[in-house]
């Protein structure tokens, strides 16, 4: 793993990209996200961390990745705005780029009555493109909402995500635009298992500049089984998965899905590859880190580039 | 024990005038209550708690069939009613047969003294309401 | 207007325990709207009241009134003559009506019988939906008569999320998704470009207040 910002310097030099996923633990044991890091050296130029996702109360992302930063890894800050108010928000934005963390990805989060604090109020200040616009600010011009300078602007490599396969539909490209121009630099976009779909998407996105203004990476998981591919299909808002993909899994057997699943994901790296406008990938194989180096591997990203 | 049921009842029943309704309460004596009503939507549920309230065990409302109600949906905005009575008087720890609705099914022809007798049956093996035990029923 | 409904009867038994002479209070106007505290639904709660009652045992008098408002000082004036006859009231009027009665009559404990939901309409007989969150900075205009603030979970100004599913909302799919509907919306109108502008930070403060807010006209003062 290089030193710190090698995602944006990495993608600056045009190489494909490659970040992972990283959930923090249910509990205070440093250790355990430390392990999982361990899978993912070398292996990716960044690796996320999620915030308290799906509503559930875990280590604090920021915390997390001030632990990878200190086993030498470089992290992606997530932030949700669903549980801080503004003031806190520009506050963490200053507090990690001061333990030198400088990749933060902005987020609207899961709404609270998901997780396991229902009762929890959602804070939802800001939402996310106000928030992206807000790091944007304290960045480039050192002030925060209101016009206040800071000592210090925070150097952010700013991110957001993005859901080609969202309702509404014919909205979802305005909305990249609108986040590009608040000021994301870099776009993750939700696990991708219908290319036709998103080489659609990345069409109108290309058609509109976008994909100039902003590095997009593709998101993908590696399907674990059959069944959760199906799970994914029925009950996860904002998904598409092709009965190909759900065929493919269904036809081998059981101990053997894992291995298709990541066959088809080595699959779709390949073809992200060739889509242009299409920056890197973000693999997300969460509770499945060790799936990533593997991945990896096979989809010849393998070694990652050093930088300076 | 003596018993009081209620009845409200849609004079579109068939065999309810205002004869039948005399011959009906000089049968039962003061062990029931007729009340007619021009469309059993016409009931409110307070209507049904005050009956329980002041003077009856029990109280039913007797409808047309269903589709054949001459406002289109009185009777079925009457079931709708009596089931928010009837989470009334259940808060409280009366038996929710207390409030019950006899809908008539299609090409049930029934009298009123017919369908009075059937309910007076059942009702009856209710015991007497609490709501009386310590304090007289209003005439 | 304000939506409520009735709090479970159980809950309402123990708060009037205490009472030997309860004056249920109606109030004729939002609640009676939304079939929860007005005339009718008085009637109902203080007969079972009166039951229960009877039932146990109790000595206790259950008398209802039903106010054209609850939370206009004129109106609740009214009860001046009769307050001397009970020891507790029993209001089915909102939050608002509850104190403002308890405002004006201090001696006397006022017992809210509803709980108090939110400022909606009646989209159709037998359904009220909330549909304004009084943020007192109305953007209804850019958001074409849709409010992203009440009626989007996240209230996001610049929606939608990754959760809209065939125009429902991932976090509550009996709900339309807001954002779809503003975009519905604002096509009809050719005013989609509106969305194209990055909607800045909402200034909660004209919500929040300093407290709870208030609003001072000298012009309709005696």
């Amino acid at each position: 793993m290089n030193s710190s910002h090698s995602l944006k310097q990495i993608l600056g030099q045009g190489h494909f990209a490659v970040t992972a996923e990283c959930g923090p633990p249910k509990g205070a044991d440093p250790e355990i996200i430390l392990k999982k890091a361990e899978y993912l050296k070398d292996k990716v130029d960044a690796i996320n961390v999620t915030d308290n996702q799906t509503a559930i109360v875990r280590m604090s992302s920021l915390a997390a990745c001030a632990l990878l930063k200190s086993a030498g890894l470089e992290p992606v800050l997530q932030m949700v705005v669903r549980d801080r108010n503004r003031i806190a928000l520009q506050s963490d934005i200053l507090g990690a780029a001061a333990l030198g963390i400088q990749n933060v990805l902005c987020l609207s989060g899961d709404h609270q009555s998901f997780g396991n604090q229902p009762q929890a109020v959602g804070v939802f200040d800001l939402d996310s493109i106000q928030f992206i616009q807000t790091v944007k600010a304290m960045r480039d011009e050192g002030v925060i909402l209101g016009g206040e300078s800071l000592s210090k602007a925070p150097d952010i490599f700013i991110g957001a995500a993005a859901n080609p396969f969202a309702d509404p539909l014919s909205f979802r490209v305005t909305r990249l635009a609108k986040k590009v121009k608040a000021g994301a630099d870099f776009i993750q976009t939700q696990c991708i298992y219908n290319l036709d779909r998103f080489r659609s998407w990345m069409k109108q996105v290309a058609d509109r500049g976008l994909a100039e203004q902003t590095y997009i990476l593709g998101g993908v998981t590696p399907l674990k089984s059959a069944g959760m591919a199906k799970y994914m299909k029925n009950r996860v808002a904002g998904m598409d998965v092709p009965d190909e993909i759900i065929k493919r899994m269904e036809g081998v057997p059981k101990d053997k899905q894992r291995e298709e699943g990541i066959r088809i994901c080595v699959e779709t790296i390949e073809q992200l590859k060739e889509i242009p406008g299409v920056k890197g990938v973000h693999i997300m194989a969460i509770e499945w880190e060790e799936a990533v180096g593997e991945i990896a591997e096979r989809a010849g990203l393998l070694p990652r580039p050093a930088v300076e | 024990m003596e018993r009081v049921i209620a009845f409200f009842y849609c004079q579109n029943t068939p065999s309810s005038t205002e004869t039948d309704r005399q011959m009906l309460e000089k049968k039962y004596g003061k062990n029931i209550r007729l009340f007619p009503i021009p469309c059993s939507g016409r009931l409110e549920p307070v209507h049904i708690l005050r009956a329980l309230e002041s003077f009856t065990d029990a109280a039913y409302l007797i409808t047309c069939p269903e589709g054949t109600c001459r406002y289109f949906e009185g009777n079925l905005r009457a079931r709708k009613r009596v089931i928010r009575a009837q989470q009334f008087i259940t808060a409280i720890g009366l038996e929710k047969e207390r409030a019950g609705i006899y809908m008539r099914s299609a090409g049930n022809t029934k009298k009123l003294s017919e369908i009075v007798e059937e309910l007076f049956e059942i009702a009856s093996k209710l015991p007497p309401s609490p709501v009386f035990r310590y304090s007289e029923r209003e005439v | 207007m304000i939506t409520a409904e009735q709090k479970p009867i159980d809950e309402i038994r123990k708060m009037i325990a205490p009472y030997k002479r309860i004056l249920v209070l109606g109030c004729a106007s939002c609640v009676a709207e939304c079939a929860a505290g007005g005339e009718k639904e008085t009637a109902m709660l203080a007969s079972t009241l009166r039951m229960a009652a009877r039932m146990n045992q109790e000595d206790v008098v259950i008398q209802e009134k039903t106010l054209e408002r609850q939370c206009v000082k004129d109106f609740v004036i009214l009860l001046d003559d009769i307050l001397d006859n009970y020891d507790a009231i029993l209001s089915l009027g909102c939050g608002a009506g509850v104190q403002a009665v308890a405002d004006m009559y201090e001696d006397i404990p006022v017992i809210p019988a509803l709980n108090t939901e939110f400022i909606g309409e009646t989209k159709d007989q037998g359904l009220w939906v909330e549909n304004c969150l009084g943020c007192g900075d109305c953007m209804l205009y850019y958001f074409g008569g849709v409010c992203p603030l009440a009626r989007c979970s996240k209230h996001l100004l610049n929606g939608p999320c990754g959760g809209s599913k065939d125009g429902r909302c991932e976090v509550n799919p009996d709900i339309p998704c807001a954002w779809q509907l503003i975009i519905d919306r604002l096509s009809r109108f050719n005013a989609l470009d509106r969305l194209e502008e990055i909607y800045p930070p909402k200034d909660w403060s004209k919500k929040q207040g300093k407290g709870p807010r208030k609003i001072i006209r000298e012009d309709q003062q005696k």
